[in-house]
């Protein structure tokens, strides 16, 4: 299966699962959308952080506490 | 350069109203004025109110702004007007109502008179303001390039001299990029040092703040003062420790924009006695993602699948789509963001122990058009919002305070560099951007567009 195709299939089974419909030119602007975003997410999603968890309610105004 | 009270300095006409040199309400028709004439062009100030004006005025505290005419961003609320958010319809948990936003409240009790509302991108979803529902903002530097956004509004009223500040909001670099390419200072503060009261996504958003948009890094320090409720102190930013990173956000940049950079970094560092330091921030494009994925969450609690059935037809089908495509994130990706920003905060506190400021470009080129906001890269062809991201993102993700300001001209637009600095160095930012003035001999910061050099009318005073 092509790219495309994956990401047609991505994009139309999200909205019927979501009962959203979308027209022709929405769904291009996802499938634009698509292929700019999810080479990155995917990127994103395997990358290592370690044991890294989350700061719990980050004081953004602040350095981390944890060095 | 002319000499008229709306071309001077915001520090300049405040002072010029409090020593009786200017008169504020004459200062108010003429800018009235200047906007009817000049906006045309540029679509940045979506209203204006004189009556709610002139109230402003009479009431006007003798503050470190009175008198002084402002814009604010279609992103707050004014008390007689709800904020749009450049589109047909706000998507928020709740509908938006007018009311005193924190910035008015600021901007009210410094004094400040706040003449219109700025354009902005749609939605706050776009770094180059080209889609609102008002119409594009158009660049004063050439009308048919992207004024930049999401403060596409405010950033074009101050290059075009309709006011000498204008308030806007940074949830993923969108005071920096409308600086940018506007040839403008812009701001943005510390996370929670600007008011962020009455906005929409108050409470909600890690990743907004309130900040200025001026010619320069002084008018930015007074108007950021008036913003934060305390005043930013001067400093000279001796001997300021300047780190260079090399990834993409340096290296995929067009050759005019990278010269003008290094040029004013050198400058910079000749000018404080400074030093330049290479330092390892890896992960720059993942924490780019990281901080527009949290930026996208964040603002899903107005959607669903009821809510994106009957969206607002006048909504851009870019909005429509978009809008619909968050609901597909998958939440593996948000946590996951969450990771990075907790990893590059990190990174970042661990930088800041050995320099002073980071330093690149803001956009990697110069304003693109309007009808095809793309960017031509060493890397390939670019959608100017991609390429954007790598170099605003980080601070908004992190909290830490940022600034671009002027460079350079590259074929008749201007060339942006970013500073940005540890989390409450808001002020060293500012000294160094007035370092980096004084290095110049402030030739950026008083480059005008053509639309700005246009004699003023004898009528308008």
């Amino acid at each position: 299966m092509e790219a495309g195709d994956r990401a047609e299939d991505f994009i139309q089974a999200g909205l019927v699962s979501f009962g959203i419909a979308a027209d022709e030119t929405e769904l291009a602007v996802m499938g634009a959308a698509h292929a700019m975003f999810w080479p990155a997410i995917l990127a994103l999603l395997d990358l290592d952080p370690g044991e890294l968890a989350p700061e719990p309610s980050p004081d953004l105004s602040l350095p981390p506490a944890t060095p | 350069m002319s000499t008229h009270p709306l071309d001077l300095p915001l520090r300049a006409q405040a002072a010029a109203i409090a020593a009786g040199e200017v008169d504020a309400g004459e200062m108010l028709t003429a800018a009235l004025k200047r906007i009817e004439r000049r906006n045309p062009a540029v679509n940045a100030v979506v209203e204006t109110f004189p009556e709610r004006s002139r109230e402003m005025l009479a009431a006007a505290p003798e503050g470190p702004l009175r008198g002084v005419p402002v814009v604010i961003k279609d992103e707050w609320p004014l008390p007689w007007r709800a904020q749009r958010f450049g589109a047909a319809e706000l998507i928020a948990a709740t509908d938006p109502t007018p009311g005193e936003s924190g910035p008015y409240r600021a901007l009210r009790d410094a004094g400040a008179v706040i003449l219109g509302v700025g354009n902005m991108h749609e939605l706050g979803s776009g770094s180059t303001g080209n889609v609102s529902f008002y119409g594009p903002a158009r660049n004063p530097w050439d009308p048919e390039r992207c004024p930049g956004g999401s403060s596409s509004g405010p950033a074009a009223a101050v290059s075009a001299r309709l006011v000498a500040g204008a308030v806007g909001a940074d949830g993923v670099g969108s005071i920096r990029y409308p600086a940018a390419y506007c040839g403008l200072t812009g701001l943005k503060p510390t996370f929670g040092r600007s008011p962020m009261a009455g906005h929409h996504m108050d409470g909600i958003s890690t990743m907004i703040v309130s900040g200025p948009l001026c010619a320069d890094a002084a008018d930015c320090r007074l108007l950021a003062s008036a913003l934060f409720g305390e005043e930013l102190a001067a400093g000279t930013a001796g001997g300021v420790r300047i780190g260079i990173v090399r990834d993409s956000v340096t290296d995929d940049v067009t050759p005019t924009v990278r010269d003008a950079c290094e040029e004013a970094i050198r400058a910079l560092v000749a000018e404080t006695g400074g030093e330049l330091v290479e330092v390892e921030l890896p992960d720059l494009e993942p924490a780019a993602l990281a901080a527009v994925l949290i930026a996208n969450t964040e603002g899903l609690a107005g959607l669903s699948p009821s809510r994106l059935a009957s969206l607002d037809p006048e909504l851009s089908p870019i909005a429509r789509g978009l809008l619909k495509y968050r609901m597909l994130l998958p939440a593996a990706a948000t946590v996951k963001a969450h990771q990075v920003r907790t990893l590059m905060r990190r990174r970042l506190a661990a930088v800041f122990n050995g320099v002073d400021l980071l330093a690149w470009p803001t956009v990697p080129a110069v304003a693109p058009p309007l009808q095809a906001p793309l960017v031509e890269l060493p890397s390939g062809t670019l959608t100017a919002d991609q390429a954007n991201v790598r170099g605003g993102a980080l601070a908004n993700l992190t909290g830490t305070p940022a600034v671009s300001l002027p460079v350079g001209l590259d074929g008749g637009l201007p060339v942006a560099l970013h500073l940005q600095a540890r989390w409450g160095r808001d002020e060293l930012l500012l000294d160094a951007a007035e370092a980096l003035e004084r290095a110049n001999g402030r030739r950026w910061v008083e480059a005008l567009p053509p639309l700005a050099r246009e004699a003023e009318p004898t009528e308008a005073g």
